[in-house]
This record gives C-alpha cells, structure tokens and sequence, in this order.
C-alpha cells in the first residue's frame, strides 16, 4: 500500500489547521498571556482558535477535495466537507459565547480541549472504516468529558463529568464489542466491505447482536433513549459552553456517522466507490432488521424526552431533555435512510446545533447575573436586557418547530423524506404523526420559559443585566442565522442536496 | 401590490422594535400608520380586483428541490378577508389607543399577528400558508398573557395549545397530502388538480378540517374561544374573533375543501351536525352567561357555526353565505368587544352583568348604549345589517343540502335574539335597583368610581365605532359590493373538485 | 467446540462479567474496571478474529486491538482524573453518594 504523505496531509490539512491551533492557543497561554487577567486571555486565545475555525473553513471552501485515501479511513468528499463547515461554525460560537465565563483559570487547556474535540468530530464524520470511527469517537469524547469537567471549584461539573464518563465509557465498550463482532462476521473494516460481505450471509443472530449494541454506543451518543441517562445531568452540571458543545457539535458528528454507518454498513449499498442497485433482497432484509430497533428507540426518545420537559424547572435540564426528544426526530431521519433523508438529517442537526448553542449562551448570560439557571431567575427578562430575550424568544420558537425559523422547516423537511421513503403506502407515518404531535406538546414547555422571560413580572429590585456588547453580537449573530436558514433554506439545503449526489449516497 | 399588505405589517413590527423606550404615543402612531396603510393597499387591491380571476401576486421560487414557492395570490375569497383584516387591525388599534404598559411591545406583537393573518388569506402555497398561519399563533399567547384580564395565563395558554394542536393537525395532513401527490409542489392551484386516493382523502380530509376548525371555534373545539375571548385585552379580543377564528375557516375552504373533495362528501353530515351543534349550543350557553365577554365569546362561536355550515352545504349560496358571514361576524363581534372590553370595562371594571344592571349605564354612557344596541341589532341578523344577508344566504343553502337541519338553526337564532336582548337589557337598561338605602356619594372612592364611568367616550373610540358599524350597514344594505367579488371566484379551477361531488 | 468458538464465549463471559461488575458496583473504580474489562473483551473478539478469520496476513484485527489498548488508556487517565475530582468535593468515590443533579 503506497500512500503519499504529502497527500495525506493536504486532504487533512483542516484537520491539522485544527490541530495546531489547539497547541497555538496553549502556547501562547502557557507562555506570553498567563500574567494578564482572564478576560483578556480569553479574547485574545479565543480569537486564535477562531481564527484557527476560520482558517479551517476557508481552506475547505478554496480547496474543494474528493478523494477516498487509505480505503476508506479517510473520505473527503462534498458532504464530509459541508458537514465540517458546519462543525468549525459550531466550535466557533462555541469559543464565543465561553468568552464571557469566568468558570477556569487554565484557559489555553479549555480552548485547546474544544478544539481537539472538533477534530475528533472532523474525522469521525470523514471515516468510513470502524478503526477510524471508533478512534474519532473517543477522541471526541474524552476531550468532552474533560470539557464538561472544567468547573473544579463545581461539585456539579465534576459529578455531571463522572456521570457522563461512566455511561460514555460503557457505551465505547458496546460500540467496541459490536464493532469486533462485525469485524469478526465480514473479515473487514471498511464499511462498504463489511457490507457487501454481509450481503450474502443473511441476517445472522451474531449480525443482530452487533447491530443492537453499535445502535446502542450511538445511542448514547446522540442520547436517545434509553441511553440518555447521562444527558440531563451532563447538560445541567457541566459549565454551560461545554454543554452547549456537547449538545450541537457532538450531536450533529454522531448523527451523520450514525446515519453512514446504518445506510452503508448495513444496507450493502457501496463497495468502494462501485453502486449497487439498492434495494436488493439483501438490503430489504437488514432495513428491516435495523429499523424496528431504532423506531423502538426514536419513539421513547420523543415520548420521554417531551413528556418530562415539562415538569423541569432547570432551563439546562429542560434543553436537555428537550435534546432527547429532538434526538428522536432526528432518528426518523436516519430511518428514513434515502439521500434526501441525509441531506434532511444533517440540515436538521446543524440548524439545532446552532439553535442550541444559542439558548446555552443566553442561559449563560442569564447565569452568570443570577447563579443558577432556574425558570424563575429569568423572570422579567425582557425588560432588564431586551436584546438577549429577544434572541432567547427566537431559540425558543425555533426549537418548538414554529415557522419562518430554521426549526420548523428541519423538521418538515425530515417528516418530508421519511414520508417519501414508504411512499405510496406512507410506512412511516405512524412516527410523523406521533412526531408532530410530541412537537405540539414541546411547544407548552417551551412557552413556559418564554412566559418568564416575556411574561412574569420582575423581582422587586432588579436592575438592567449588564451584557457585554460582545456577547450580544455573538447571540445576535447566531439569531439571524436561525431566522436567515430559517426563511432562506435553500441556502444550506442546496448545498446540501448537490454535494450528496457529488458525494453518491 | 396587495403583497404590501404584509410587508407593511412586518415593516411596521421593524420600526416598532427600534423605537426608544416607554413613548407609547409614537408606538401607537407608528402602529396606526401601518395598520391604515395596509387597509388602504387592501382597498386599493379590492378596487382593482377583476371579479372571477386568481390575481398573482408574487411568484418566486423560495426552496426549488422540494418545489416550495413564495407564492402570493387572491382570489374573491381571499380579498374580501384581506379586506376584513385591514378593517379590524385599524379598529383594534383605535380601541386600545389607552394602552400605557408596554406599548411598544403590544403592538410589535399586533402588528406581527396582522401580517400572519395578512399572509395566510394570500397564501396560494401550502408551505407558505402554513408559515404564516403559525406566525399568527405565537403574538396572540403574548398579547393575552401579557395585557389581558381574568386568568390571562390560563387563558392564553389554553388558546395557544388548542391552535398548536390543530396546525399539527393541519402539518401531518400537509405533507402527506405533499408526498402522496409526488407532485414535487405544494402550489394548491396543483394540488387541488391532483385526484388524491378515496382512501386518502379520507383520513386526510377530517384532519386538516378539525385541524383548522380548531381555531375556527368548531364544537366541540371550541373551549379555547370563550376562555381566550375573556382574557384577552379589547384589541385582541377584536382581533381573534375578527379575523383569526376565520383562518381557521378559511383554512377549512382553501385547503381542506379544495384538496380532498371526496373526503368532503364523505363527512359532510356529521360537520353539519356539529355546526348546528355549535350554533344552538353556543346560543345557549350564552343565554346563561352571567359575564358580559362570555355572552359575546359564546355568541362568537355560534356564529361561527353558520360559517361551517354554510362551506359543508355544497352550495355557491351557502359557501358565499359563509364568507359573507366571515366578513360580517368580523366587524360585529369586534364592535361588541369593543364595546364590553374597552367602553364599558375599562370604565366600570366589571363584566358582571348583575353589577351592570345596578348602575344603570344608559344613563352613564349612551354612546356605549346605542353602539351595542346597534351591534346586538347587527348581531341578531336584523335586516339591514351584513349579518342579515349572510345568515339567510347561509339558511338557504343549508335547507337545500340539510332541511332537517336548517329547521334546527332557525332555532338558534331565535336564542340569538334571546340572548342579545337580554345582554343589552341588563347592562345597559338595568333598573338602577338602590340595593338597600343609596350610599351618600361622599367616599372618596366611590366618587372617584362615579367619575371613571362618566368618563367621555374618547374620540378614537368613536372613530372605530362609526367605522365599523359604518361597514357592517353598507355591506348589509347594498350586498353586491362583496357578493360580486365571491360569487365569481367560485367558477374558479381551484372548485373543480368541490364540483365533481356536486357543488352546484 | 472449534477454537474460534471457544475464543468468541470465553470473551462474551468476560463482556458479561465486565458489565456486571459496572452496573452492581458502587465504587467509581470498580466500575471503571468493570468498563475496562468490556473493553478488553472486545480486543481479545478481535485477535481470535483475526487469527482464525480467514486473511490472518492482512493485520486489521491486531492494528484495532493496538489502537484500542491505547484508546482504553488514555479512558482510564481520564476517568481516574475524573474520580480524583470527585473525591475532593466528596470525599467517597462512591457513585450512589454522588447524587446532587436531580430532576
């Protein structure tokens, strides 16, 4: 096997932007910035590492690259590179709204950590062979159980990490030992080998075992339930960029690689570049043997998640649990598995990562005035900073699938493909139906923190939030986003379509 | 041009937004220029409007993979909403010309439900139509929660879930009738040409008629109506009984008639039951009321009954009966809101008719007096008024289509009379019944009280009365100026279908 | 019983006894031993794969399991880092008395 390094390295090269950035920011804080005071460390490691996301970006835009190096470990293609854009955006606000925190002395650590999270993110949605996948999986992880850590003064931080760790490493093992059994029953790696090598022997009991428990590992991944334990207290405990991180970026690598690994590995649907004719006798029979798996989990997803919403009176908690439900949307999507459901997937993912980062930074500001993050300490909001509320009200309404934004038209758009997959006989609209029903009922508790924000009166005394102007750009900015892709789809949805068939799902 | 009508709103929304703080009278005035512009574009557009043609208005594709387009058009049902839109938001504006608390943001959020609404009547692509249907839900929970009266939250969240509810409804119906067609659009011009599967057409077809009937007050969905109606402050009160209950009727003729005819047929016989339901029920119901926005609430949703009625009767009379109808209930029950919410209650600080009837308010305020004698006139279908002309249309297809039941309805709008009379009897002509010996008027507070209700019926308050009363008498006694606009439209391609199962 | 068999169950076993041990267990530690256990399970699944499979000369089982050792390393540093932190705040590193998030 002869690889040009060199290669290698140019197909990678925003990965390694990436890379050095991290060790840039942990330098330059390490030595130049440690004596200056944390605000100003902050901005100035903070716009090193955007700097490093932009740079990253703009090599992907300038140099546009398709190729598929080391059979299948590292695939650049349109779609990967969409996704990766999309990713950096999400880093970036990330970076942004941690700006303003004051949660950590080791702020070059904290900056690098993110960044090597993103990293791992970028290879995971690039690798299309399970050593790869499970490399950039942990990678992700790790450096997130770390971030949500990072408050060592938090008794919160740490508990919600450890809680996090345990459930996480438990699943990296599932994913591990399904992955060893696929291994074992196609003799490969790639995900299109295993595929085609799985074509031919039917749905074998150790297949089934395999398949349960990579649903399971990415299960936990996406927290759907019943592996979404950790979801609630990581969200609430961590400090809230991290969250924010763990909810948009994480979310949307481990859906995408989710969706790879059922509609390649699963389906026999691609051998190394070469297509074949899907929905042979063999694809039908593993579709069918994935998708009862992964409706049993999206329908307790949305169930759960929705119904206890409802009763939180954390505003972490409830995005938390408001995550869980949208995780089960979004596995309609991967049931849907046809390229408009990707494309419909990943439009999904992005606009509610962006969305969520948002509520996270405005639940941020919220806390860093109040110390805690309950439903009353937003009370009257609206009229002590009416910028912030106003950004919260947009999240909000996003979230809860009300249109022009870009929540509502992710969700017609997954309801959209899932339908078109059963066509005439509409096999999946049974979970649209009870989709769309759940969204109804997300609406009432997404009301609940709108009716303290706009609604309630007051505490006696509070006087206007002090918001850096930063701040509120930075919210501003991710607002006019969600409404922009919101009212604008065709922005990110045509790009999304043309890179899947460039891509060939 | 008509497309103005919206921009305007939204544009007035921006501008309200960058206002300072606390000047409510330049909110106010910033929020009455819109509304007027946006009747005046509307007027304008009724005038050049060539009775019979579907007038594009804008046609731009918006999302070209799924075939989603913006896509604004009217035709005679549509413009005569627009035109009802443009008369209540310019009514709700100069009836909550006292509004002090948070002007500003009360008329952002009125002016983006007025575009929403705007929106909806010239939406000829489902998608867009839903959009705007969904913008006009959210302002209505702010405006209730946040200015209104007597449990204002139970309220607005009750009228904000039952809306969510049904466009979730009218979602699942959306797309499934979207992918089923394969048609790759959502135009309705297309869809209504496309002949979906009986089978589909008839699960699709009561659940986007329920769907949007929710919001049109239908029974037995219509709890949220009078609960809102109360809670909400004068303005929104006008408004949701004005325009809003009629997106959900219109979205009954626009989307679910015209896409599934056949589903129409199949189910038209229990809707008609339930509408004349509503109509006696909630004629009743209003009898009993012993607080003055409750008989106005309930009367709204036996009104609303004869528009149902009127579209399932299959008929060009009853279906121009029921538009017409939409038209006159919007300016009557918002003139009697305006009248109980912004008249009388803001004076007296009581709805109970039992209190109302002991202070004699004839006396106190006659202009109050004669708008409600007017409107409950209007209200009870007396001739002259819009609503006479509508509901007889309305009788008349339904004693085509359902004998039995239009026998039923004549009923209901004999307790219509019933209930109006006793309204303006008892708050208005009440005997000044001295309970116990009269207390000498020297309390502070009490004096104070007298003052409050002798306050004079301000100007704005009289221009939105004559105004709206105005209409209501011009439609009632020269009829055509509407009728000639609806009547046409109904030989439209977009009734093929409808006419396939025998609209005559 | 083919030795590849025997391999396969002797691994399930220790997955299963992994497992248990992380779930019954209340000590942070012994849970992540339990993890630890799980994962070495899946490394030995794949050496018997890769021995007995049917290319033995292409080395993709034996690289998974190095990657894999080291991944299960860099997991135990972390997650010990992890336990240290708690036990500072609560002085146990028992997970039923790390119980503050509710809800």
């Amino acid at each position: 096997m002869n690889v040009s390094y060199l290669e290698l390295l140019k197909l990678a090269a925003p990965e390694t932007i990436v890379v050095l950035t991290a060790l840039a920011a942990l330098v330059v804080d390490l030595t130049s910035t440690r004596d200056l005071e944390a605000r100003f460390r902050f901005i100035i490691n903070g716009m090193i590492a955007c700097a490093g996301c932009v740079a990253a970006i703009v090599w992907m835009l300038v140099m546009p690259a398709h190729a598929n190096a080391l059979e299948g470990m590292f695939v650049v293609d349109p779609l990967t590179q969409v996704v990766k854009i999309a990713l950096l955006g999400l880093t970036l606000f990330t970076v942004l709204i941690s700006m303003d925190s004051t949660f950590t002395e080791h702020i070059g650590e904290y900056l690098a950590l993110i960044l090597l999270a993103a990293v791992g993110m970028m290879f995971l949605v690039s690798a299309e062979d399970i050593l790869m996948i499970f490399i950039s999986l942990e990678l992700t992880s790790l450096s997130l159980y770390i971030l949500a850590a990072f408050n060592k003064r938090d008794v919160n931080s740490a508990e919600a990490a450890l809680k996090y760790f345990l459930f996480g490493g438990m699943a990296a093992a599932f994913t591990l030992f399904g992955l060893s059994l696929l291994y074992g029953l196609s003799g490969a790696t790639n995900l299109g080998q295993i595929a085609a090598a799985l074509e031919d022997k039917g749905l074998d009991p150790l297949l089934i075992v395999a398949m349960v428990m990579i649903v399971l590992g990415f299960g936990f991944k996406v927290a759907a339930v019943p592996f979404h334990l950790w979801a609630p207290d990581a969200y609430q405990g961590a400090p809230t960029p991290s969250a924010a991180f763990i909810a948009s970026g994480s979310k949307v690598a481990s859906f995408f690689i989710f969706a790879k690994v059922m509609m390649i590995g699963f389906t026999g649907g691609e051998t190394n570049g070469v297509h074949e004719i899907a929905g042979s006798a063999a694809w039908q029979q593993f579709v069918s043997g994935w998708t009862p798996v992964v409706a049993v989990v999206a329908v307790l997803s949305m169930l759960l998640g929705n119904l206890v919403a409802i009763v939180q009176s954390s505003v972490k908690r409830l995005i938390a649990y408001s995550a869980i439900a949208h995780a089960g949307y979004m596995l309609i999507g991967v049931m849907a598995h046809s390229g408009e459901a990707v494309a419909s997937l990943v439009y999904y993912a992005v606009t509610y990562g962006l969305t969520t980062i948002g509520a996270f930074g405005v639940v941020a500001v919220v806390e860093a005035r109040s110390k805690d993050d309950q439903l009353a300490s937003f009370a009257g909001l609206s009229r002590r900073a009416p910028v912030v509320s106003l950004c919260m009200m947009i999240f909000m309404l996003s979230l809860a699938g009300i249109p022009p934004l870009a929540g509502f038209f992710g969700k017609f758009y997954v309801f959209a493909a899932a339908l078109k997959t059963g066509a005439p006989n509409l096999g999946l609209l049974w979970l649209v139906i009870l989709a769309i029903a759940m969204s109804a009922v997300s609406f009432y508790y997404y009301l609940q923190v709108l009716k303290q924000i706009y609604v309630a009166d007051m505490p006696a005394g509070a006087e206007e939030l002090r918001v850096p102007v930063l701040g509120q750009v930075v919210l501003g900015l991710i607002a006019v986003g969600v409404i922009l892709l919101g009212c604008a789809p065709n922005l990110l949805v045509g790009v999304l379509q043309a890179s899947i068939k460039a891509a060939g799902l | 041009m008509l497309a103005w009508t919206v921009y305007i709103s939204f544009l007035g929304v921006l501008g309200l937004m960058l206002l300072p703080k606390g000047n409510a009278s330049a909110a106010r005035k910033v929020a009455m220029l819109s509304a007027v512009a946006g009747l005046l574009v509307a007027v304008a557009g009724f005038i050049q409007f060539k009775a019979g043609e579907i007038l594009t208005v804008a046609k731009l594709p918006w999302v070209p993979s799924l075939g989603i387009e913006y896509h604004l058009a009217a035709d005679g049902v549509s413009l005569t909403l627009v035109l009802l839109t443009g008369l209540a938001a310019v009514g709700g504006i100069l009836f909550s010309w006292n509004i002090e608390h948070r002007a500003k943001e009360f008329f952002a959020f009125y002016l983006a439900l007025i575009g929403g609404v705007y929106g909806v009547f010239l939406s000829f692509d489902l998608f867009l139509l839903f959009v705007f249907y969904e913008i006009a839900i959210v302002p209505k929970y702010f405006i209730i929660a946040i200015w209104g009266s007597t449990r204002k939250e139970y309220g607005a969240m009750k009228l904000a879930l039952y809306s969510f509810v049904g466009s979730a409804m009218v979602l699942i119906g959306l797309i499934a009738a979207y992918v089923v067609s394969g048609a790759q659009t959502m135009n309705v011009l297309e869809l209504a040409k496309h002949p979906f599967p009986h089978s589909f057409q008839v699960w699709a077809f009561p659940l986007v008629f329920v769907g949007f009937a929710i919001l049109a007050g239908m029974w037995p969905f219509h709890t949220w109506a009078p609960t809102g109606h109360v809670a909400a402050p004068t303005a929104a009160s006008m408004l949701l009984a004005g325009v809003v209950m009629k997106l959900g009727a219109y979205g009954c003729l626009r989307v679910a008639m015209t896409l599934f005819p056949e589903g129409l047929e199949a189910w038209k016989t229990w809707i008609a039951v339930l509408a004349v339901i509503g109509i006696v029920y909630g004629a009743m119901v209003a009898l009993v009321q012993k607080d003055f926005k409750f008989v106005i609430g309930y009367s709204s949703v036996s009104h609303m009954g004869f528009v149902l009625l009127g579209l399932v009767t299959l008929n060009t009379i009853g279906l121009s009966g029921a538009v017409l109808q939409m038209f006159s209930h919007g300016i009557i029950a918002g003139l009697l809101f305006a009248v109980v919410g912004r008249m009388v209650y803001e004076r007296t600080h009581t709805r109970e008719l039992s209190v109302l009837e002991g202070m004699n308010l004839v006396k106190a305020m006659p202009f109050a007096a004669v708008t409600f004698v007017i409107a409950g006139a209007a209200s009870m279908g007396l001739p002259g008024f819009s609503g006479f002309v509508a509901e007889l249309q309305v009788l008349i297809g339904a004693w085509k289509a359902f004998p039995t039941l239009a026998v039923i309805t004549g009923v209901g709008i004999l307790i219509g009379v019933a209930y109006t009379l006793r309204a303006i009897q008892q708050a208005f002509f009440g005997e000044a019944k001295e309970r116990g010996a009269p207390v000498p008027h020297d309390d502070e507070e009490t004096k104070h009280a007298e003052q409050e209700i002798r306050a004079p019926i301000t100007i704005p308050e009289r221009i939105g009365a004559v105004l709206l009363i105005g209409t209501s008498l011009v439609i009632g006694l020269y009829p055509r100026i509407l009728l000639d606009v609806i009547f046409p439209s109904f030989n439209s391609p977009l009734f093929d279908g409808l006419r396939r199962v025998g609209l005559q | 019983m083919t030795p590849l068999a025997g391999y396969l169950l002797l691994s399930a076993m220790l997955f299963a006894i992994g497992l248990a041990g992380a779930l019954t267990r209340r000590n942070a530690i012994i849970v992540l031993i339990g993890i630890e256990l799980m994962l070495n399970a899946a490394n030995l699944n794949f050496l018997a794969f890769w021995r007995f499979g049917e290319h033995p000369e292409a080395l993709a089982g034996i690289m998974f399991v190095i990657f894999s050792i080291g991944v299960a390393a860099a997991e135990a540093a972390v997650g010990l880092a992890l336990i240290i932190a708690i036990y500072r705040h609560y002085k146990t590193a028992n997970v039923d008395e790390v119980n503050s998030l509710k809800g």
